[in-house]
C-alpha cells in the first residue's frame, strides 16, 4: 500500500486532537447540567479525531503523497522567512523602513530585480502608502526611531 | 410594508449623504480591483482593508466593507473573461465561455452582459432583503439559546453539506476552526484556555490575521511569481455592447441565476461558488444548443455571474437579520460592525436603524455605480493586470501587515497571520478548502455559550433541543442533510463538487 496524501492528513489531525485533549488536562469538563469550560473543546478534539481517522481510512481515493507537488516550497519558504524578520524588526524600525527593507529584499533576493528599479519601486510604494494613510485616512502607523 | 419603504427612504438619505456615497463608491472602486487581482480574493481583500475603515463611523465603515466585497464579485469576471484567471473562486465557471466569447472577438460584450447581469442579480437580491430581513429579524427575538445553538448546528452541517471540498475535509476544517475559536479566557468561567500565558491570546485569536493569514499570504505562498503572467485580451470600447441576438440569449439565464442565486445565498457555505457551478449546469442542462457550452455561450456567463452576484446579496440575510454569518466574508463584516460597537443581530434593525437601513440603502446604490463604472474602466484594470506580479506580491504582504497590526497594534496578530499563512499553503497542497475553518472561528464562542447555556436551563437535558418547537425544525433539517450527506458519502456518489474539481481541471462536462 502506498503512502496516500490523506494518510498524512488523517494523522495530523489526529495528533491535532489527541494534543488538544492533553492540553485540556487542567481544564474542568463539568458535568451535562454545569458543563465547564474544558466541555467543548474536548467534545471537538474528540471529532478531530473520529473524522481524521475516516479521512485516513479513506485515503486511497486520494493523490499519492509523492504527487503533492512542492515545487514552489522554496519561494515559499524564502518569502515566509524574508516576511518573518520584517515582523521582528516592525516595531523597532517603525512601518517606513521594515517596509521599504521588505519589498526591497523580496524583490532583489527572490525576484532577483536590479537594485535600482527596486530601490525606486520599493521607497516610492511605501511612502505613498504612508502619506495614504497617516494623512489621507487618518489611521496612525508604527513609527520607528526617527518617529515614523 | 409602509414601515419598510418609510425605513428604505431614511436608509437612502443615509446612503447618498455625500461622504457616503464616496465611500460606497471608493469600496466598489477597491472591491473591483481586488476581485481583478489573481491572489486577493473578497476575504482577504476586506480584512486587510479592515483598518482603512478605522477611522470613519459604523455606517461609512460597513457600506465601504460591503462595496468591497460586491465590487470583488463584479471585479472577478474580468480576470474570467480577458485571462481564463478566476480572480475568484465564483468566478471559475465565467472563465469557460467567457474567455470563449473574448477569444472570438466578443470580450467587451461578455464583460457588459456580466456586468449587467451581476447588477440585476443584485439589485434584485437587495429588493428581496429589503423585504424579508425585517420580519425575520422580528422571528429572531423569540430565539434563546437552544434556537441559536440548533441554528449553528445546522449552519455547519449545512455548510459541509455544501461546501466546495469534500464532507470529511469540511467538517475537519470546521473542527479546527471551532478549536482555534476556543483559545482565549472562557467567557462563563474565566479559565485560560490553551493561551500559554500569552496575555495577547486571552481574548482569543482574531479572525482578520487568521483569515489574512490563510487567504493573502496562503495564497501568494502557493504562487510562485514566475508563470502568473498570461496573455490579456484587451476589449475595444465600441465592442462592448452585446447585440441584439446575445442579449436575448443572456435574458432568461439572467432571470434564473437571479432566481437561484439569491435562494442559495441565505444558505450557509460558499454560497456564491456553488450558485455559480449551479447555474452553468442548469443553462447547459436545459439549452437547446449544449454543444455550444465551452465554446462560447452566452448563457454561460449571463447565469452564473448573475448567480454569484444574487449569492452575494443573500447571505446579507441572516447575517442582518439573525446575525449570523453564514460564509468567513459575512463573518469578517460582522467582526468589522463590532469593532465600531455595533452588535449584528436581531436588534440591529431597531437599535441602529442608520446602520441598518443606510447599508441596505448603500447597495442599491452600489450596485448602479458598479455597473456604470465598471465597463467604461475596464480598460483601466486591464493596465492593473499588467503589472508583473512579481511586483505586486510583496506589495500585498505589506497590506497584509498593515491591515492585520493595525488592527490590536499587536505584533502577536502578525505571528499568527504568518503561522496562517503557512497553514494555508500546506492546506492547499492537501486539498483543503481553508473556507469553513475562518467560520468555525467565528461561530465557536457563539456555539459553546449557547450550547452550554441551553444545557444549564435544561438541567443536563439534551431533549431541550427537541422539545421547543424553532429548535426541533431546526434540528430535524439538520438530522435529514447529516442523512443525504451520509447517503452520497457511502454510495461513493458524485456530487457536484466533484463536477467543479472536472471544471477547474479543464474539463467542461457538467
Amino acid at each position: 500500500m502506498s503512502l496516500r496524501a490523506d494518510h498524512v492528513a488523517g494523522v495530523f489531525f489526529i495528533g491535532v486532537g489527541l494534543l488538544v485533549i492533553a492540553l485540556s488536562g487542567d481544564l474542568p469538563t463539568g458535568t451535562l447540567s454545569m458543563p465547564g469550560s474544558g466541555f467543548l473543546p474536548k467534545i471537538v478534539a474528540v471529532l478531530t479525531i473520529f473524522f481524521g481517522l475516516v479521512l485516513a481510512l479513506r485515503a486511497a481515493e486520494s493523490k499519492p503523497f509523492a504527487a503533492v507537488p512542492w515545487a514552489d516550497a522554496k519561494h515559499a519558504a524564502m518569502v515566509v522567512a524574508i516576511t518573518a524578520v520584517a515582523v521582528a524588526l516592525f516595531e523597532w524600525l517603525g512601518f517606513l523602513t521594515t517596509n521599504i527593507l521588505l519589498i526591497f529584499a523580496l524583490l532583489v533576493v527572490i525576484e532577483r530585480r536590479r537594485l535600482l528599479p527596486a530601490t525606486v519601486y520599493s521607497i516610492g510604494v511605501v511612502v505613498v502608502t504612508y502619506v495614504l494613510f497617516a494623512y489621507a485616512l487618518k489611521t496612525p502607523l508604527q513609527a520607528g526611531p526617527l518617529g515614523f | 410594508m409602509e414601515s419598510t419603504l418609510l425605513s428604505l427612504a431614511h436608509g437612502f438619505s443615509v446612503a447618498l449623504a455625500p461622504a457616503n456615497a464616496w465611500y460606497a463608491f471608493l469600496g466598489c472602486l477597491v472591491g473591483t480591483l481586488v476581485g481583478v487581482l489573481p491572489g486577493v480574493g473578497p476575504l482577504a481583500g476586506i480584512s486587510i482593508l479592515l483598518p482603512v475603515t478605522f477611522g470613519l463611523n459604523a455606517t461609512q465603515a460597513i457600506i465601504m466593507l460591503a462595496g468591497i466585497y460586491y465590487g470583488s464579485q463584479y471585479g472577478g469576471s474580468t480576470t474570467s473573461i480577458l485571462m481564463r484567471i478566476p480572480g475568484e473562486a465564483s468566478s471559475v465557471m465565467t472563465c469557460i465561455d467567457g474567455y470563449a466569447m473574448a477569444k472570438k472577438g466578443r470580450a467587451g460584450a461578455a464583460l457588459c452582459i456580466a456586468a449587467v447581469g451581476s447588477w440585476i442579480g443584485g439589485t434584485f437580491g437587495v429588493l428581496v432583503l429589503t423585504v424579508v430581513a425585517p420580519p425575520l429579524a422580528t422571528i429572531a427575538l423569540r430565539f434563546g439559546p437552544p434556537e441559536y445553538t440548533a441554528l449553528l448546528v445546522l449552519g455547519l452541517i449545512f455548510l459541509a453539506y455544501m461546501s466546495s471540498s469534500s464532507l470529511i475535509r469540511t467538517l475537519l476544517m470546521a473542527c479546527l476552526g471551532l478549536l482555534l475559536g476556543m483559545i482565549g479566557i472562557d467567557n462563563m468561567t474565566g479559565h485560560f484556555r490553551y493561551s500559554f500565558d500569552l496575555a495577547e491570546l486571552g481574548d482569543g485569536i482574531g479572525i482578520v490575521p487568521v483569515a489574512v493569514g490563510l487567504f493573502g499570504l496562503g495564497e501568494i505562498l502557493s504562487t510562485p511569481s514566475a508563470g502568473a503572467v498570461k496573455d490579456i485580451i484587451s476589449p475595444r470600447m465600441r465592442d462592448l455592447l452585446p447585440t441584439r441576438k446575445e442579449w436575448n440569449e443572456a435574458a432568461m439565464p439572467i432571470t434564473r441565476g437571479t432566481l437561484l442565486g439569491f435562494i442559495i445565498g441565505i444558505i450557509p457555505g460558499s454560497a456564491h461558488i456553488i450558485s455559480s457551478f449551479l447555474s452553468y449546469a442548469v443553462e447547459k442542462r436545459i439549452s437547446k444548443h449544449p454543444e455550444q457550452f465551452g465554446k462560447g455561450a452566452v448563457a454561460g456567463v449571463a447565469g452564473p455571474e448573475t448567480a454569484n452576484n444574487a449569492a452575494s446579496t443573500g447571505a446579507f440575510v441572516p447575517l442582518l437579520a439573525l446575525g449570523i454569518p453564514t460564509s468567513p466574508i459575512t463573518a469578517v463584516l460582522i467582526g468589522a460592525l463590532m469593532i465600531h460597537g455595533v452588535s449584528v443581530g436581531p436588534t440591529l434593525v431597531n437599535e441602529h436603524p442608520d446602520v441598518f437601513w443606510g447599508f441596505v440603502a448603500s447597495m442599491y446604490v452600489g450596485n448602479l455605480m458598479l455597473l456604470v463604472l465598471n465597463l467604461p474602466l475596464v480598460s483601466l484594470f486591464v493596465t492593473v493586470l499588467r503589472i508583473p506580479y512579481a511586483y505586486l506580491y510583496p506589495l500585498i504582504i505589506m497590506f497584509c501587515i498593515i491591515g492585520v497590526y493595525e488592527v490590536n497594534n499587536s505584533t502577536v496578530d502578525v505571528w499568527i497571520m504568518l503561522i496562517m499563512g503557512v497553514v494555508g499553503y500546506a492546506l492547499r497542497k492537501f486539498d483543503f478548502d481553508p473556507a469553513p475553518l475562518v467560520l468555525g472561528l467565528v461561530i465557536a464562542p457563539i456555539l459553546e455559550q449557547s450550547l452550554r447555556q441551553s444545557l444549564i436551563m435544561s438541567n443536563g437535558n439534551y431533549l431541550i433541543f427537541f422539545s421547543r418547537p424553532i429548535s426541533l425544525g431546526l434540528m430535524m433539517i439538520s438530522i435529514g442533510l447529516l442523512v443525504l450527506a451520509a447517503y452520497a458519502f457511502v454510495l461513493h456518489r458524485t456530487d457536484w463538487r466533484t463536477k467543479l474539481a472536472k471544471v477547474e481541471a479543464g474539463e467542461t462536462e457538467t
